[in-house]
């Protein structure tokens, strides 16, 4: 394996771990480095969306608007952790949610017509890329689901409704 | 909390927090908030339906003595049978106290406290639709339905940015327990008083020998006027903190839990310091009147200390600052500890203790608003708690009156010379 640092970061990206590395150094060309202060905002839910992103440093916090300013915080995303992949292959080539630094951050890009060629010229990669996506998608769905159940309990505690005896 | 409720919180599963994020009015940065659903509910204020809807009426046949009264709802029919502790907080649910506060009333009305009997009764009232819930301030929900109007979107973010500009740590009891330990109580003893006593003699002599020099030591003062009213300003925000972190220390004295310790805007444009010792309406009688005095007597102590420095002193600006300041503790001393205010300071509570009225002040403009008129009207005298309620609005309304008239006095006189 090579010592070259841009491997060693893809190789920490769970969607790019099974990836050979002659694959990874042809596609590292291809990613753009994009640095965000702490508070900035990277794409709002409802954004067109044209790419992939994967964090390098800090912490991304991914919302989902409620009311006014206020958002529901869906998740924080930590170095090595990639998103921004459900516009590319959804139904719905627009962000569905909000995604803004916590910290000063540093992300690499990729954008759909890189990943395109990647798919296209390197099936076999392609296939253990979408393998680990698939992963991470159903991890996310559960992720969501646990989140419901957590915030239909909170409201429920919130406002001391007994449903039960109802 | 007893160790008996602690247990039985402790059996049930853990409260759910849910976690937000909030935008900058100029939506450049952003902040994330946990709220435990816990907090959320102690903070929803429960509303009965309107008067016309409802009526009450207490049920002739009394079972073990247990006096019982039927709550029905007009519009629907429904009925249900209610305790006199129930009854009570039937009356507390008005929309503007929130659930900590009826828990408090309920706490200090009865002498004890029943962790469930909130609950079991929010859950019957909300069964026969007696009850609406109420998140917010009426004042915020009637900004937020305005937005559209550039004043109410300006008072919006103008609340909010105060409301910012809190400060607040969450685990400040292990600090004022470790204060508390190696220190602080000694406050709390026989000796503390004596001190007290001591200054308030010794700082008295040293008040009179200055009177008799006033002139010269304001003239200290006056000739650095700029510098002097900064120096007694920064003085005094540091004695606040002290009034409150002695409030504090009380609450650890008394093994109760110090929740809070901050900085805020106190309702929109009181800048103060202040701690959460609501844990020591758990306590007694004796710990909550102990609790309200202690911080009081810190501006008294300051203040004949002061004095005592003040009389030490060559005139100048630290004689007359220290004059000044103590001044300013004595005013802090009889302010906190004057019960007719409206406001709910020290004094109000020990008044409270003592009247066995727990929201009074809520009670006595509701009194007013609504009852006197009829009483007058109907020429009945007033009972215990309403004449209590009626002599506390009187008062507090003439001493808001004195007050007022005693500055614009104080102004015209001022504009005069």
């Amino acid at each position: 394996m090579s010592n070259r640092p841009e491997l060693g970061f893809l190789r920490r990206v769970v969607l790019f771990k099974d990836v050979e590395d002659h694959v990874l150094l042809a596609l590292w060309p291809s990613f753009r480095e994009r640095r965000l202060r702490k508070g900035d905002v990277l794409f709002r839910a409802g954004d067109p969306g044209e790419e992939l992103y994967l964090i390098k440093d800090g912490s991304i916090v991914v919302s989902k608007p409620v009311t006014g300013r206020v958002e529901q915080v869906l998740s924080r995303l930590g170095a090595g952790e990639a998103f921004g992949e459900m516009s590319l292959f959804g139904d719905e080539r627009r962000r569905s949610a909000t995604c803004q630094a916590e910290t000063d951050a540093a992300l690499y890009s990729l954008d759909r017509d890189s990943l395109s060629r990647f798919i296209t010229g390197s099936p076999v990669a392609a296939a253990k890329f979408f393998q680990q996506m698939a992963q991470v998608a159903f991890k996310r769905l559960r992720d969501s689901s646990d989140l419901v159940a957590e915030v239909t309990r909170w409201g429920l505690e919130a406002t001391g409704l007994d449903i039960e005896h109802k | 909390m007893s160790e008996g409720g602690d247990k039985v919180v402790d059996s049930r599963p853990k409260r759910t927090r849910i976690e937000l994020l909030v935008r900058e009015q100029d939506g450049k940065g952003f902040e994330t908030r946990e709220i435990a659903s816990g907090v959320a509910y102690l903070h929803s204020r429960p509303q009965r339906i309107p008067d016309a809807d409802w009526e009450m009426a207490r049920l002739p046949y009394a079972p073990a003595g247990i006096v019982t009264y039927a709550l029905k709802n007009r519009r629907t029919e429904q009925i249900i049978q209610i305790t006199e502790t129930e009854k009570f907080l039937w009356h507390q649910m008005d929309g503007r106290a929130s659930l900590q506060e009826i828990a408090t009333s309920y706490l200090l009305h009865y002498g004890s406290f029943d962790f469930e009997i909130i609950p079991t009764l929010l859950v019957k009232l909300l069964r026969a639709d007696l009850l609406t819930m109420r998140p917010v301030s009426r004042l915020r929900a009637v900004l937020a339905r305005n937005r559209r109007n550039p004043a109410a979107r300006a008072m919006e973010g103008t609340l909010h940015a105060l409301e910012r500009l809190t400060v607040t740590s969450r685990r400040s009891h292990q600090f004022f327990e470790r204060v508390y330990r190696y220190g602080g109580f000694v406050l709390f003893t026989p000796w503390a008083l004596i001190a007290l006593a001591i200054m308030v003699v010794v700082g008295g002599r040293s008040a009179i020998a200055i009177w008799h020099d006033l002139s010269e030591v304001t003239h200290g003062l006056a000739r650095h006027p700029v510098v002097a009213i900064l120096l007694v300003k920064i003085v005094f925000w540091l004695t606040v903190v002290n009034h409150q972190i002695i409030h504090a220390l009380a609450c650890v004295h008394y093994r109760r839990r110090v929740r809070e310790f901050g900085f805020t805007i106190l309702h929109g444009f009181i800048p103060t310091f202040y701690a959460d010792v609501t844990d020591i309406f758990m306590a007694t009688r004796r710990a909550r009147i102990v609790n309200a005095v202690a911080g009081p007597l810190f501006h008294l102590f300051l203040g004949f200390f002061c004095f005592w420095l003040a009389a030490h002193l060559e005139p100048g600006l630290i004689q007359g600052f220290l004059a000044a300041s103590a001044l300013l503790q004595l005013q802090s001393f009889l302010i906190s500890l004057y019960p007719f205010w409206f406001l709910e300071m020290d004094g109000y509570h020990i008044l409270v203790e003592m009247v066995g009225v727990p929201t009074l002040n809520h009670d006595s403009v509701r009194f007013v608003r609504e009852s006197l008129w009829r009483r007058i009207r109907s020429a009945t005298w007033p009972t215990r708690q309403e004449a209590i309620c009626l002599a506390y609005f009187t008062l507090s309304v003439a001493s808001v009156a004195g007050f007022v008239l005693l500055n614009v006095w104080l102004l015209t006189r001022a504009g005069k010379s």
